[in-house]
């Protein structure tokens, strides 16, 4: 024995916290002064530290304003929403043993959109519920979606292409049916975009606060169960002789799945194959173990969403819903897994 | 193999619906004792073993499992004595050899997250018992068939169970890991492991096995040691077909010849 296992590990967990702590931080710190002529990091720290002591009542100064009020408030979002999806794609690859899936492809994205558009629309606000009024419809938009998408693959067989399949039968139906709404509703073409490509532009502070703060929560609890998380990953009746009953641990994995997938959606729209693509680079950096992977997941997952809101912000013509950036890398890796994975593991 | 009582079967009936997989079956299993089920398809040879380690929940009687009664067990209770040998490696998702020996222990961690020291010195005691060093960071999809068999057993031995299940060992394998994993079975039950072992192939399990259980539709047509219950009837009743019993001093072997034809069906 070489060396010890575990002690490796423990090890390689911390290198993977500290460096993507570090670069997210430098990346942060980038997209508060990003785009303010003669901005500096300590300025913006200032104008920041300035803008949060005076919240919610203000005066602000202008560099106060863009930075606490515009681009704070955006960058925590993006940071939550990447840890979210990401952290929800890894656990609905294990949950399905299927590595073909994610938030967006089982449909669970279009669910929460659909939940967040209708109440948006109706203008009905859930009694108590007030500014979670929103994310609460998004997760229950997102909570039925996955089951339905999950019922249609099994009864159509329950290979990795059937969730596929059956998610994009889910996932096109609801998003239409959103479109409908929108437009009926009398909102324009650029609300449809929004909802359909994500995007974190006119972000709130209550908002971000809203995203990261269940998020990581939510990911601490998945963290927990990342031994459970390995131990699924063999199928039922293999996971009940080490003592885990798989049926009632993806009920809650799904739940929590489903919360995820509402908050990222419902205050920045659908960020499609995120969810797919960061589990799959963790996998290659780390492995498979979920103790590893998930912490992976998370502190890339905000990293690559920060960089290509970065690049969304950067366009001159205007800025693009960051989710089209995302989708263009996102959709020729999805179709690289299933030349490659599809025919490895369909069978 | 000492008298000491691991797992007692009472009259167990289950059926998944309408109809009855086990019907009454009742044996009980000793201390380092190597068990083997022998039966045709659909005598409830996996489902006897499903419901001894709790999967199934039988309809009517009662299993004990070290005096206590499984169905008041808890999962990860059951999982401390009791654990299974798959006929397969899951080959879906890309699991290296390392990985999947851990997740073995998954019921004795005690820390909170990771192994401890103990936990590591039994999962690499098992890798260097089933020679599989070399093998650690390969995928479980590109073993071949020995080197899977190897890892499974691995992956059960690192449960430090009493009580070993095994569904169907031999199925995939060529004659020499056959031979091998029985060798290892029966070495395992020398250390005092109850062994259950289901298989189709009867002179395997007649070789090997201090006591086979002979089964057909969900019941138990007998139950002994290999040579003092082995006939040319007993496998002419159970699996309808014409046999040859032979002895050559201590080893008997079941020979087929040919399935029966209509009206000579017992």
């Amino acid at each position: 024995m070489a060396q010890s296992t575990t002690r490796n590990n423990r090890r390689r967990l911390g290198l993977i916290l500290a460096m993507g702590a570090v670069s997210l931080l430098i990346l942060f710190f980038f997209s508060l002064t990003f785009d303010v002529p003669g901005l500096t990091f300590t300025g913006a720290i200032e104008a920041l530290v300035g803008y949060l002591s005076k919240y919610p009542d203000g005066p602000y100064t202008v560099n106060e304003i863009i930075v606490g009020g515009l681009y704070f408030p955006r960058a925590i979002a993006v940071i939550g929403v990447g840890m979210a999806l990401s952290v929800a794609g890894a656990v609905m690859q294990a949950l399905i043993r299927n590595p073909l899936v994610d938030p967006y492809i089982t449909g669970t994205s279009s669910g929460a959109a659909l939940g967040a558009t209708m109440i948006m629309l109706a203008g009905f606000t859930i009694a108590g519920a007030g500014i979670f009024t929103i994310p609460i419809a998004a997760f229950l938009g997102a909570l039925i979606a996955f089951m339905i998408t999950l019922l249609l693959a099994e009864a159509s067989g329950g290979r990795a292409l059937n969730y596929v399949l059956a998610g994009i039968v889910v996932g096109t139906a609801l998003s239409s049916v959103v479109s409908l709404l929108l437009i009926l509703g009398g909102n324009n073409v650029h609300g449809v975009l929004f909802w359909l490509f994500g995007s974190f532009a006119n972000i709130r502070l209550d908002e971000a606060i809203i995203i990261i703060v269940p998020t990581i929560f939510l990911s601490a609890a998945v963290l927990v169960y990342a031994r459970e998380l390995n131990v699924i990953l063999l199928g039922h009746e293999q996971a009940w002789q080490l003592g885990v009953n798989s049926r009632s641990f993806k009920r809650l994995m799904m739940v929590i799945t489903a919360l995820l997938t509402g908050i990222a959606v419902a205050f920045t729209g659908i960020i499609a194959f995120l969810g797919l693509i960061v589990p799959h680079i963790s996998r290659i950096l780390v492995g498979g173990d979920h103790r590893l992977l998930l912490p992976a997941s998370m502190v890339l997952g905000a990293n690559i969403l920060l960089i290509a809101d970065l690049a969304a912000r950067s366009f001159t013509v205007g800025e693009l819903p960051v989710g089209i950036l995302i989708s263009l890398i996102g959709a020729p890796f999805f179709g690289y897994l299933l030349v490659r994975r599809g025919r490895e593991y369909v069978g | 193999m000492s008298d000491e009582l691991i797992i007692q079967i009472q009259d167990v009936v289950f059926s998944y619906d309408a109809t009855t997989t086990l019907n009454g079956v009742r044996f009980d299993c000793m201390r380092g004792e190597f068990l083997g089920l022998i039966g045709p398809n659909g005598s409830g040879k996996t489902t006897l073993l499903r419901c001894m380690n709790g999967l199934l929940k039988p309809n009517t009687g009662v299993i004990l499992l070290m005096g206590n009664q499984i169905s008041k067990m808890k999962l990860t209770e059951i999982a401390k004595v009791c654990a299974g040998v798959p006929t397969e490696v899951p080959e879906d998702f890309n699991i290296n050899v390392e990985d999947y020996v851990y997740l073995g222990r998954y019921p004795h961690v005690e820390g909170f997250w990771w192994e401890r020291e103990k936990d590591e010195k039994v999962v690499e005691d098992a890798i260097a018992t089933f020679s599989i060093d070399h093998l650690r960071k390969r995928k479980l999809f590109e073993l071949s068939s020995g080197e899977k068999e190897r890892v499974l057993l691995a992956k059960a031995v690192v449960q430090e169970p009493k009580v070993l299940l095994v569904d169907e060992p031999s199925a995939h394998l060529d004659l020499k890991y056959k031979l091998e994993i029985m060798e290892r079975l029966h070495e395992l039950s020398r250390l005092g492991i109850t062994v259950v072992c289901a298989s189709h192939d009867i002179n395997l399990l007649i070789k090997y096995c201090d006591r086979v259980i002979i089964m057909k539709s969900g019941k138990i047509v007998t139950c002994g040691k290999p040579d003092e219950i082995m006939t040319e009837k007993l496998i002419r009743d159970v699996y309808e077909v014409e046999a040859m019993v032979m002895r050559n001093g201590g080893e008997i072997f079941a020979i087929p010849k040919r399935t029966l034809k209509q009206g000579e069906m017992p």
